[in-house]
This record gives C-alpha cells, structure tokens and sequence, in this order.
C-alpha cells in the first residue's frame, strides 16, 4: 500500500471498520440480488421451456363453477371469484380477532385467579390448545362438532330465529321496508348522542364524583330515540325470519357450517395463545402497582380495571399482533374442510388449468396485504395506548 | 399430515424454480435430483435418469380401492398402481422399483412439471388444456370412465330431480367443471373438499345430497362404503353419465422419448391381451409361428434369407421388455379383472374397456 494517510492511525482498507462495514452491506445486497436473480431466471427458463407463460390475463377467464355460500355464477371471471374467496376469508378475520381478545382476556384473568377452578379450568384450556395443531382443532371441530348437528330434513329451530343443521346456521335480521333510510339515519344520530351523553356522564363523575349511572342514561337516550322512531314511521323495519322449506332456505342471514367449524376452531386456538400473553403481561406489571392500588382500598375489579389491565395491555399488545396475524394465516385451513376462503379458490383455479404459480404469488400477496393491513391498524392503537398513558 | 398440503404446495412452487440448479449432481432419489433432467426436457433425458436412479418415481393416489389405494401396512395396489409397475418392469426390469408418491388432485400437475415425479398415474382425464397449458402429455387411455352421480338410495331417481341439492366433490379436477356445466339450469350447492376421506366424513353425516366422481371412483367408494353406515347397498349411483372421461398415463412435454415408452407400454398389455399372451403362458411361445407374438416377445425371426434378427422397434428398451412387463404384471385383462373387473369388489363390467374385437374402444397400435 503506497498511500498510506499523513495523519495515520487510520488501519489499511481491509482493517478500516467503516470500510468493512460498508463492504459487508454491499456483499448482502448483492448475494441477495443474485439469489433472487437466479430464482427468477429459473422460473422464467423452466416456464418457457415447458411452453407456459407468467401472464396474468387467465384473471379474466370464467371461473367455471359456482362457490358455496355465495351468488357467485359460474360464468364469472376467475378475479371476482379470488375476491369471494378474500370476502369468506375477511369474514374469519372481522368476527373472529374481536372474539379471540375478549376470550383471550377473559381466560388470561382466569389463570390467575384466586378461585381454585377458574385458574384450574382456564389452564386446561390454554394447555389443552396451545399445544394442540391448529388442523387438528379445526378437523375436530368440523367431524366431532359441526358434522354431528342434526341433518337439514330435521333441523334445530329455535322459535323461528335460528335455524341450525350441519349444513348452515340461520338467524333471523332485520329486512327493509319503504322509508327505513331515514329511520336508519335517526338511529346513527341517537347512537351518537348516546357516546357524547356517556362522555358528559364520565366527564362529570370525574369532576365532582356523582355516581355516573352512565349505562342506564346512554341506553336510555339510545331506546327511546329509536323507539321513538319506529313508532313515528309506522314500523319501517321488520324482522326477517328464517325459513326452510325442503333445502331452500329464504329469509335472515345464514352461515356456512364450515364456515362456524373454522370460527370455533380458529378463535379458540388463537385466544389459548393471546392469554398466555395476557397472563404473561399481567405479571409483568410491578407488583408495587397493585400494592398500591390496595393501599387505596379498591376493589378486586376496579384494581384490575383501572391499575393493572391499562399497564399490562401496553406490554400485551406487540405480541398479541401476531397472534392476530397468524390467526389471519390459519384461515388458509379452510380448504381442509372445504370452507370457501381464498387460499380454496385459487387452489380450485389452479386444479382447472390456471397457472399455479401466478395464482400462489397472488395468495402470498392477499395474505401478506391482510397482515400489513392489521398489524398497522393495532400499531396505530399501540401507539396511542403509549401516548396517553406516559 | 399427510394429504393436507398448503405447503406441499409452495414446495413444488419452489421445485418448479429449483429445477434447473443442479442438473445431474448426484443422480440419487431425492426430487431435485430428477428436476435435474428438466433442463428443456432433452430426448431420453427422463429414461436415464430413471435408469441411473434404479427406480421410477410414479405419482399415484392413495384412496380409490381398485384404481389406487394404500392398505394399512402401506402396501400399493390397484389399475393404476398396476401401470406403474408395468412402466418399472419396461425400463428396469423390476416391478418392485417403484417409488410411489401420494398426490392430490391439484397437486398433481406441479409435481409433474417439477420432475418431482416421472410420469402420472392416477385417474387422469386427458383435456386439451391439460396438454396444452399444463404441460403435460397424455399416453393411450388405460380406462375409458364417464362422470356419474352416487346418492344415497331412493332419495333420488335421476339427476334433473336434484334442484336445491348440494353435491360434495373433490377440488381440482374436471369433475367440478362437468358438474356445473350438468347442473347449469339446475340450482345447487357445491361443497369441495381435498380428499375422499373427508368428503366421505361430510357425505355420511347427511351435509350433501350427491356424491358426484367418475363413475368407476364411485363404483370403488362404493364397494368399499363401511357397513356401519348400510355397506353398499345404502348407496345407488345413478344411470346418467354426464361426461367422457379417458383415464390414461401422463408424462412430461419436452421427453418425447420418454412418453412414448410409457405409450407403449400400455399398448403392448393390450396388445398382448389381443394376441393371447398372459402372464401365465408368457414363456411358452418359444417355438410358435405366429409372427406378431415373436415381435412382440422379442424373440428372435427368421427372414427369407434365413437371417435371424430380434424386432426392436427403437424405443430405446432392451429387447423382450414386453414379454417382461406381461411375465410380471399381466395383460389388459389381467390387470382390469385383478383390480376392477366383475370377480373384485368394484365388479364394473368391461363395457367400453373392451378390445375393440369384441366392440370396446381399446384398439392398440400395432407393434411392428
């Protein structure tokens, strides 16, 4: 090395820190540019050498077959069929991430309870299913749980508002009739002045301490809006019945059998691991907290309530969020028991001759945008939650 | 889990990619290896590397009693498994030299294109777009089968009767495509599932009204319905046939060498059966005169001039592989009675499987 630097501490090249670190970057990057270059040279070379394309036109082809559980006709394009395919599977998500926090919640407390069974019970559960396959769940509770339901000739009818047999449940809903727009409109309204009536009675027993009675008063405004309302417009809802006659079933709303099989299945074995996190989190709290909070002479409840959960839900909620994920990614089971989700129809797609590895990189990127979307609408939660309470 | 796969997917995903790397790089078992020989598919590439290997990688399935099925000691048998073993006897004399591979209905064509497996059999229509855009190759149909629908007995007299009903069927097979072409003015539910098993589980427990396959898998579901559930009789299939299903052999485009091997394999059983030559009197056609039995046999003939020569064809096999594959595994007949004919459980009749002289749709090609 001829130009050794003057001012010379400084290490030759290869010894030089900065240097090596730069270089280690720019070997990575480069290793996994050319990984993923020989990746796609592959693919692309093998695709063409068996005369397939990587095009994404076949989207636009019919699908060829109608999908359970929907109006979906068989002339549609392969597209709106992935599209029922990410609605089945946001139907999961939507009902199934608020039912696995409150379960969740609720058996993590109960861990930790005092009571002999409660904490008994609860970590039989959490054992039970943590440490269970979630297949197996969902095989278990489609064959042992959903399949032994009575047949459809002899369905469960519970006062003409469920309808239950293996192949669906049905409830009752409410169907529109003329003028319910405007009765929909004054329910929205009475339901907001419901929350700001709450928020008046929270705020004032904050002040001066009266008791609130906050649920009685929201409710109250809320009913009688409502009420009101449907006096005034002459009944301009009405409750629409299930019914079944023969296999045709007309009126309420219903659900696939399936689709139950992978709630139960899905949200009890995400909530055994969500109350791992809570048990995990509730004794992360310092215990002086709670010593505090009995110097103060509260309740068990309000101890819970008001010391420890708000604490323990800001260390809970990081790993929570993936639970949420993973529960996201195990509704791809579905297909095991034939629940129309969309890992099923593009599957479908690919056994009548549409292109498999189009349609898998299109799964991989629903379920990648399904993740994004969740964990960034539980981080912006996260983010308020360590705000406020700092 | 064995047949429930998201990730056997994604892994011959990765195969598909992965084919090209290593081409050649140790010629052992493993799957990689034999997506080696993928490389454009060259002529002949398929066959050593099956020689090299010393055994035939053939995809299969695992739960159609007669056609393929795997017992409880993990014993292979059935029509299909039976071909199988007919393409080892051909290229390796050995009908024992078969690694079987357990497949679904959709996994089946990516396991192929990867070179996960050398050739496909396992009840496999031959569609147009299955050879076109699938990549695949179709050999001589093995089984002439049609889609039927099976219901429960007496619920149902004929399939126009079935409005409202919801029919189980398996995912990624041309059975779905015919069903809602039959059912298009007739509404109905599709329930699918991955495999027979738990579409077995579904249709006892009363969540569908028909059963619908081709007719044979039904035949062979039937056979075997469990007598908890009112063994076979509890179950009727019914007359219609709403669709034309060949079941044949499948290999990979690219090989043409390689798919006519398996092509004629499945001719000479024919063949053999055309011309009398089972397995039990294979070897006793030394001295006849009968010259198509000489070729066939690989024996030697003796020309005009008095010269003597051993008729190979130039498909590449030793000669006499066909007086092996019918010495250890049968001819037409031989296979169909053992697995499907009148005297198994399935007892389907040959009908249109029959040699075309006595008026079914098998007419091999002639060996010479």
């Amino acid at each position: 090395m001829a130009t050794t630097s003057p001012q010379a501490e400084r290490p030759p090249l290869w010894r030089d820190l900065r240097v090596l670190k730069v270089l280690a970057q720019v070997v990575a990057v480069g290793a996994a540019a050319v990984l993923v270059y020989v990746v796609w040279f592959n693919l692309t070379n093998n695709l063409a050498a068996r005369g397939l394309s990587l095009g994404f036109d076949f989207l636009d082809e019919p699908f060829g077959v109608p999908v359970a559980g929907s109006d979906f006709s068989p002339g549609s394009a392969i597209w709106r069929a992935l599209i029922v395919g990410l609605q089945n599977t946001f139907a999961l998500v939507v009902v199934g991430l608020p039912l696995v926090t409150v379960v969740g919640v609720l058996v993590g407390i109960g861990r930790l309870s005092t009571n002999w069974l409660v904490a008994k019970a609860s970590g039989f559960y959490v054992e039970a299913l943590r440490n269970t396959p979630p297949l197996l769940v969902i095989f278990f509770a489609f064959n042992a749980v959903i399949l032994q339901l009575p047949q459809i000739a002899e369905p469960i009818d519970l006062f003409g508002l469920v309808i239950i047999n293996n192949r669906f449940i049905a409830v009752a809903s409410l169907s529109n009739v003329e003028g319910s727009g405007v009765f929909w409109a004054v329910a929205a309204v009475a339901l907001f002045l419901a929350v700001i009536v709450w928020v008046w009675r929270s705020r004032r027993f904050d002040r001066i301490g009266s008791p609130h009675h906050r649920v009685v008063w929201s409710l109250g405004v809320l009913v009688g809006i409502v009420l009101a309302a449907y006096l005034a417009l002459g009944g301009p809802v009405e409750i629409s019945h299930p019914e079944l006659e023969g296999r045709v079933l007309t009126g309420g709303i219903s659900g696939l059998a399936a689709y139950f099989a992978m709630l139960a299945a899905l949200v009890l074995y995400t909530a055994s691991h969500v109350a791992e996190i809570v048990r995990g989190s509730i004794l992360a709290v310092p215990k002086g907290q709670t010593e505090a909070a009995n110097a103060l002479a509260l309740s068990g409840f309000q101890r819970l309530r008001h010391v420890v959960l708000p604490q323990a839900m800001r260390i809970a909620i990081p790993p929570v969020i993936s639970q949420y994920l993973n529960y996201t990614k195990n509704t791809s089971l579905g297909i095991a028991v034939g629940y129309t989700e969309f890992t099923l129809i593009a599957f479908q797609a690919i056994g009548n001759g549409q292109p498999a590895p189009q349609l898998i990189l299109l799964v991989m990127l629903g379920y990648l945008a399904f993740s994004l979307v969740i964990s960034a609408l539980v981080n912006m939660l996260n983010r308020r939650l360590q705000f406020v309470t700092r | 889990m064995k047949r429930y796969r998201l990730m056997a997917a994604f892994a011959a995903l990765i195969l598909v990619i992965a084919a090209c790397t290593d081409a050649g790089s140790d010629g052992s078992t493993t799957t990689a290896a034999a997506g080696g020989e993928g490389d454009g598919g060259a002529d002949g590439a398929t066959l050593a590397a099956v020689q090299d290997r010393g055994s035939l990688n053939c995809g299969v399935n695992n739960a159609v009693p007669g056609f393929g099925f795997v017992d409880e000691d993990g014993n292979f048998s059935g029509f299909d498994i039976d071909y199988c073993r007919a393409v080892a006897t051909a290229v390796l004399g050995d009908p024992e030299a078969v690694e079987f591979v357990e497949l679904t209905a959709q996994q089946r064509f990516t396991a192929l294109a990867s070179g996960e497996i050398d050739v496909l059999i396992r009840n496999t229509t031959a569609t147009a777009t299955r050879d076109g855009s699938e990549g695949a190759t179709f050999a001589t149909t093995t089984f002439y089968d049609g889609q039927g629908m099976m219901v429960r007995t007496g619920e149902f007299d004929s399939i126009d009767a079935m409005a409202d009903t919801t029919i189980c069927v398996l995912t990624g097979t041309t059975t779905e495509l015919n069903l809602a072409t039959r059912f298009a003015d007739i509404p109905y539910t599709p329930l699918t599932f991955e495999d027979n098993e738990q579409l077995q589980e579904a249709f006892i427990a009363g969540q569908c009204d028909g059963w619908t396959s081709d007719k044979s898998q039904l035949a062979a579901i039937r056979s075997a319905w469990p007598d908890a559930e009112g063994g076979p009789e509890a179950l009727e299939i019914l007359e219609e046939t709403f669709s034309k299903e060949p079941l044949g052999p499948v290999t990979r485009d690219g090989d043409s060498q390689w798919s006519q091997i398996v092509d004629w394999v499945v001719i000479v059983t024919m063949e053999a059966e055309e011309l009398g030559v089972d397995s039990t009197n294979v070897d006793s056609f030394a001295d006849t005169e009968d010259s198509a039995i000489r070729r066939l046999l690989g024996l030697e003939i003796t020309d005009a001039d008095g010269n003597t020569a051993i008729f190979d064809p130039g498909l590449g096999l030793e000669p006499g592989w066909a007086a092996d594959v019918i010495r250890e595994v049968g001819n037409y007949a031989e296979i169909y009675d053992r697995n499907v004919g009148p005297g198994s459980p399935l007892g389907l009749e040959r009908l249109l499987n029959a040699l075309w002289i006595d008026g079914g749709l098998h007419y091999p090609r002639p060996y010479r």
